[in-house]
């Protein structure tokens, strides 16, 4: 009987499990149609179908569209806020700003909780955390009885200046609970105990109008694979790129709303370490968006400025990663002004592109790259034919004709915009942040991306272009690939030459203990647990603060100042040594490692392998007649070079003329792409 | 018709520069963001640019404040006369000045020639509004002056870096003139390399695609947003569409409002604005010089185009005429601090007018934008330093063919404004905000109501000398309704006094005005005005409306003829009274002509006597007077009526 690793990631269309085998390190996936009513009941399908028992599972992860989804669809049950009195509307007054600033048709969406569930008592703490006015404990009580008559299921509970002194948060916490001792109440000094309370409220919101739908789902999903025979804690993706037992979801259940998008960053960063670059760009292109990320010297960049829909921050740290309107069916158009544009409009699953000849007559990049034959003619295995006579005529129609150029000058051009396109979103994740692509692999993932990458690495002078074994599925497999995380933080505000190291220590000491409690309440064992420290500071005056990496034991804040000044000078061009310095925040990112199988590994035997075919590929306005290789067949060691293409069951890879590839003991293709 | 490019690149390079140049300015504004001193600039009050050989605009940011829109060329081409023929790589330098085409002093902006070896290819600029420039007023806001002297520092174009090297005495210069020298100099790096960003971007992009190719794109891409422009304007009707806006007095004379009128002409694919007829300049700062007035041309007109880049391919398809030394035309050295005030009232007009053209994009009237500014010394730190308070708040923006306005949003001069949060504001400054929520019944009533506005309350702590300034404007010249719909409220600033517990109500504009710890300073925003005649409002959205207190039961009944019963409020159980609602829509229908039309001297009498109140005063009698006092304004009320008239009167049924 061999122990298994299984890792679930949800997405609209399948469900994969990933299934491994914790002595050979083998891979292998099972896909079952997601079922969005209930996604449960897909897993356990797939579980099903995988032959999986249970009882063998040591270790079962989960990446949930289930939070992300309930927020966009806004299926959520009812909800109330408690407010200080006079700021019942912090989260629809937002910071007021529009995302499309000239479109006025175009509005911001209301607040998850509508103003008629937006309840207020008296109380209010002053900005050094002193009682003003006393907590009103009988219109406390009040309210706790209006919102039990009303039946709402989740309660955020939000003062102001809570941040400094959450007293009369956790009052009110006990009152309503009190009264109600089922439903969902999340207080937002303990949500996310920053200053500037829309983004503290509005955290703290998301986090109150997810929780019963996530506890609920997660709790089901725990007694399910318990029913099955599963010992351990179910491990949850969230959204800072760690996982998370169902203990702490109880109380942050936020954490799990961009639980999906983290795991195709996870999974690039894991196959970039291994290839031994700490430095990767992942490059995950599906059929109507890319997602960017990037991961420099091992971890994943990380934002806490982000939201599901615009207006709403949730500002737990989220693996950053950057969606951009383009895919194999991104379609290709003329404007007004005579522009050849492309995307973001899809011709998403279906109809699809024009080549999988049901009804879309307008080209896409997949039509495009039918035509350069760098797709062949089949897909999935053969069961998608392409029909390439259709997306010639696309080509022909939409483009071709309008610009005047030939049939594969056009399919070049759409391509070319494409990867243009693509390139500029990887170029605000890298060059606008500081950091040097020359210095970085792209890890190019997903349906498309081994299409596409190649070329977007050329255009942004990557040297390296990564493509793991299996593109179409790599997203589930790094829901496999991650430690227990928890992030925490606390506003310290200090010029810091008057800041000891003391301070900072007593100040660590604080978080680092809750850190350590939450660690220990999901059983993991001192040994695997790991602290990281960050400082962030600011020059004196400015508004948005800088995280620097602070050392387990501090004996010097020059140090800290020291490697500030760096940082801002790599990040943004210039320091200033002689201006003063504020602290402004200190966290502490909490790992419980888990112990991970190791891929297999094979050896590696130069050799150059036996193409399965050839066809003619059109590369730079002329065609080249192409080796075509099929990758279930080849082994490590191959060595080959460009043009080529290497066909797969979920993927195209395309070699351009010029680059080199070869296959590395992890069955990854390495192309290294010549400028 | 010839559609095709007139450009020689070929597609894909027109669109790779095109997209590079957008993107090249959209870093510039990520790095101003996350390397500013000024809050201002924090709270987005930037924009960034990059600009061809001549100065022209190759691109702006997209998610730049707009009343920057359209000033970025005219400031760069000002400093390309200063210094031609003496620029080096390595070189920034700064310009302010309002009069030769940028909007206010608060508005610094830095410029950078780029290179390629030895050729200059273009520009870079970013522009900032700096949180004090000196002058007699903290945050460089004197709503007193008439002329520019005293106001702020005047920053003709100077030379900041040359050569690579920091200009230490000229900058120290300027920041010495100001109240926060430390953070003046910081943003003065942050923005230089800001554009330096762009510059990097630029030449990257002509080592790939070579200098020619990129000095045509910059071109190009500026054609091309006239050809859509174009083709847009050839599509639509030729005719002539009038409109006019009014600011609430001129300090200098008598009792009346300042007409800004604009009569814009469609002529094939020409399109010309002319201000005839509008006020020559007041004695206050609320003018526009020539350069701002361009701007709130372009910045309204984009609002019917929004999916256009910005660019000079947009500009130059405008043309502005305006009288001489008119209040949208004014030259140095008369006051324009405070331009933002003509600057809406012409977008607000620009809105109206192409309402008519393009239904479908139609909208009403949006509230006004109001700056607080307070300062003194903060006793609640030992060394009692300085401190700035300066505050804006959101509003509602007019209603719409279909839909009601948008709550709660920035000022249209500049929709990427964020506003501030209060416990930001109490950690930075000695006052707390005991009240900041929306406005119950502001949303000027209509068939889709206008958007809602805000009140926040605060309170003077531990402080001296403090002195405060309130810039506004529209107490007279209320938010106004179209199609029927009506307008939102006046409003102005109320101050309660700690010692005698009295109310002072100090209206929407005044300066330097004293005040002490623990007194309190109340004002609302205005909603944005109703779309459509409001007894044809679904009474369904008005229950919703009175549940969620965006509207009372009272006015539900009042502006809507909507009568409400109250069930039970804590299990949100309203009710309509079918019947009642009827019977008071037809009262209404059958008596608000009189009442919009009845002797404005009685109107006054029951306003002083509590009868009714402003919100009556407006949107029932069309009656404008002294919120103070209840006198009545005849000439005011004359202008206002025959607004009224034209946009609410006379679409009822």
């Amino acid at each position: 009987m061999t122990k298994t690793r299984v890792a679930v990631d949800v997405g609209g269309t399948f469900t994969d499990v990933c299934i491994m085998d914790e002595d050979t390190g083998q891979i292998r996936i099972e896909k079952t149609p997601s079922t969005p009513d209930d996604p449960m009941r897909a897993i356990m399908t797939g579980i099903s179908d995988a032959g999986i028992d249970l009882a063998d599972v040591t270790m079962f992860s989960h990446g949930t569209t289930v939070a992300t989804n309930a927020l966009i669809t806004r299926k959520l049950p009812r909800a109330a806020m408690v407010c200080t009195e006079g700021f019942r509307d912090v989260v629809e007054i937002r910071r007021s700003n529009k995302e499309d600033l000239w479109d006025t048709y175009k509005d911001v969406a209301k607040p998850y909780i509508p103003r008629r569930d937006r309840l207020t008592v008296k109380e209010r703490i002053d900005a050094a955390g002193k009682v003003i006015t006393e907590l009103d404990e009988a219109e406390a009580r009040r309210v706790a009885r209006i919102l039990k008559k009303r039946d709402v299921k989740a309660i955020a509970v939000c003062f102001i200046n809570s941040y400094v002194n959450g007293d009369h948060e956790v009052r009110m916490r006990d009152i309503l609970r009190a009264e109600m001792p089922d439903v969902h109440i999340s207080i937002s000094s303990q949500i996310m105990p920053e200053i500037f309370e829309h983004e503290r409220f509005s955290t703290t919101m998301v986090n109150a109008v997810v929780s019963p739908v996530v506890v609920d789902y997660v709790s089901r999903l725990g007694d399910k694979l318990a029913e099955g025979g599963y010992t351990r804690d179910l491990l949850l993706l969230h959204t800072g790129g760690g996982v998370m037992t169902p203990a702490s979801v109880k109380d942050f259940a936020a954490r799990l709303a961009g639980s999906g998008i983290a795991a195709g960053a996870l999974a690039s960063r894991f196959i970039g370490n291994l290839c031994g670059y700490e430095n990767s760009i992942g490059f995950d292109m599906g059929g109507t968006s890319t997602d960017v990320s990037l991961c420099f010297q091992g971890n994943s960049t990380v934002t806490k400025d982000w939201y599901i829909e615009y207006g709403y921050p949730i500002r737990f740290p989220s693996i950053e990663v950057l969606t951009i309107g383009a895919g194999g069916g991104s379609l290709a158009w003329k404007d007004e002004g005579g522009s050849l544009r492309n995307g973001p409009q899809s011709a998403g699953a279906f109809p699809g592109p024009a080549c999988y000849s049901n009804g879309n007559e307008v080209a896409t990049n997949s039509d495009a790259n039918v035509v350069l034959g760098r797709l062949g003619h089949s897909l999935a295995g053969g069961d998608i034919t392409l029909d390439a006579g259709l997306a010639e005529k696309a080509i022909r129609e939409t483009v071709a004709a309008p610009f005047d150029m030939e049939l594969h000058e056009a399919a070049e051009a759409v391509i070319d915009v494409a990867n243009a396109n693509m390139a500029n979103a990887v170029r605000l994740l890298s060059i606008s942040r500081g950091h040097d692509p020359r210095d970085f692999a792209l890890v190019a993932f997903g349906g498309a991306g081994a299409l596409h990458g190649a070329a977007v690495a050329k255009e942004l002078s990557i040297p390296v272009v990564i493509v793991p074994p299996n593109p179409g599925v790599t997203s589930a497999m790094g829901c496999l690939l991650v430690d227990i995380q928890h992030d925490f933080s606390d506003s310290f505000m200090a010029d810091a030459s008057q800041t000891v190291p003391e301070d900072l220590e007593a100040a660590f000491a604080r978080i680092e203990k809750e850190a350590v409690d939450r660690l220990r309440h999901e059983d993991v064992a001192p040994e695997n647990t790991v602290l990281q420290r960050t400082v962030e500071m600011m020059y004196q005056g400015q508004w948005r603060s800088l995280a620097v990496s602070a050392p387990a034991t501090i004996t010097s804040t020059e140090d800290l100042v020291r490697g500030f000044h760096d940082e801002h000078e790599r990040e943004y061009n210039f320091r200033r040594e002689d201006a003063p310095v504020s602290i402004f925040r200190v966290g502490v990112k909490a790992t419980g490692v888990v112990q991970k199988a190791e891929l297999p590994s094979f050896e590696v035997t130069p050799h150059a392998p036996d193409p399965a075919s050839q066809r003619d590929v059109w590369f730079k306005g002329k065609s080249c007649r192409t080796d075509v290789y099929d990758r279930a067949t080849m082994k490590a060691g191959a060595e080959f070079t460009g043009p080529a293409i290497v066909e797969q069951v979920d993927s195209t890879v395309v070699v351009p003329p010029g680059a080199t590839a070869k296959i590395d003991q992890y069955m990854n293709i390495l192309i290294r792409v010549k400028d | 018709m010839n559609m095709m490019p007139k450009q020689e690149l070929d597609p894909v390079t027109f669109e790779v520069l095109k997209n590079s140049f957008i993107t090249s300015v959209d870093q510039m504004a990520e790095q101003m963001l996350r390397t500013c001193y000024s809050f201002v600039i924090y709270n987005r009050d930037f924009s960034n640019g990059l600009h061809d050989a001549e100065g022209n605009c190759v691109a702006q940011g997209n998610s730049d404040i707009a009343v920057h829109v359209g000033t970025l060329h005219h400031t760069c081409k000002e400093v390309i006369r200063f210094f031609k023929g003496d620029m080096y790589p390595g070189d920034v330098y700064a310009i302010n000045d309002p009069y030769a085409g940028g909007t206010h002093f608060s508005d610094v902006r830095l410029i950078r020639p780029i290179f390629d070896e030895e050729e200059l290819i273009g520009f870079s600029q970013s522009n900032g509004h700096w949180s004090d420039l000196g002058g007699s007023v903290p945050g460089s806001f004197n709503v007193t002056a008439h002329e520019m002297f005293g106001e702020a520092v005047r920053i003709t174009p100077i030379r900041l870096f040359h050569k690579g090297r920091f200009c230490a005495d000229v900058a120290n210069m300027i920041a010495a003139n100001t109240r926060d020298p430390a953070s003046i100099i910081g943003d003065i790096h942050s923005q230089a390399q800001a554009t330096q960003v762009a510059e990097r971007e630029l030449q990257r992009l002509v080592g790939k695609y070579g200098r020619d190719q990129v000095t045509q794109g910059m071109d190009a891409v500026q054609d091309y947003v006239e050809r859509a422009v174009r083709q847009r304007i050839r599509d639509l009707p030729d005719g002539t569409w009038e409109a006019v806006d009014y600011i609430d007095r001129d300090p200098g004379a008598g009792e009346g409002m300042i007409p800004i009128h604009i009569k814009m002409t469609i002529k094939g694919e020409e399109i010309t604005y002319d201000f005839e007829g509008s006020h020559a300049t007041i004695a206050s700062i609320y003018n526009s010089a020539p350069g701002a007035t361009f701007s709130a041309v372009v910045a309204g007109m984009k609002t019917f185009f929004p999916d256009l880049p910005l660019n000079s391919g947009f500009y130059r398809m405008v043309e502005v005429k305006a009288p001489a030394n008119s209040v949208v035309s004014a030259q140095w050295p008369v006051a324009v601090t405070g331009f933002l005030m003509p600057f809406e009232k012409i977008m607000n007009a620009i809105f109206e007018m192409w309402s008519q053209i393009m239904p479908e994009r139609a909208i009403a009237c949006a509230f006004n934008l109001e700056y607080l500014l307070a300062g003194g010394n903060d006793l609640r730190k030992p060394d009692k330093p300085i401190y700035m308070f300066y505050e804006w708040l959101p509003g509602g923006w007019g209603g719409r063919n279909g839909k009601d306005g948008s709550d709660v949003t920035t000022a249209c001069f500049g929709t990427g404004l964020m506003s501030q949060p209060s416990e930001g504001n109490e950690r930075v400054n000695p006052t707390r905000a005991d009240e900041f929520q929306i406005m119950q019944d502001s949303p000027g009533p209509g068939k889709w109501r206008g958007g809602a506005g805000v009140i926040k309350a605060s309170t003077l702590l531990e402080a001296e000398n403090t002195v405060m300034s309130y810039i506004c404007d529209r107490e007279r010249a209320v938010v106004w309704g179209v199609e029927g719909g009506l307008p939102s409220m006046p409003h102005g600033l109320m101050v309660e006094h700690v010692d005698t517990g009295e109310e002072e109500w100090l209206g929407s504009v005044f300066s330097n005005y004293k005040i002490k710890s623990g007194d309190k300073f109340t004002r609302p925003t205005a909603g944005g005005g109703g779309y459509g005649d409001p007894m044809e409002r679904d009474p369904e959205h008005v229950l919703n409306d009175v549940i969620d207190e965006y509207v009372s039961v009272k006015r539900a009944e009042l502006d809507y003829g909507v009568v409400i019963r109250v069930n039970d409020a804590d299990m949100l159980d309203y009710e309509i009274d079918h019947a009642a609602t009827e019977k008071a829509r037809a009262h209404i229908r059958a008596n608000r002509v009189g009442w919009a039309r009845m002797d404005p001297e009685e109107v006054s009498q029951m306003y002083r006597k509590g009868k009714i109140n402003e919100m009556d005063a407006v949107r029932k009698y069309a009656v404008i007077l002294d919120w103070g006092t209840g006198e009545l304004m005849p000439k005011s009320t004359a202008q206002f009526r025959e607004s009224f008239e034209k946009r609410s009167v006379s679409h009822w049924s």
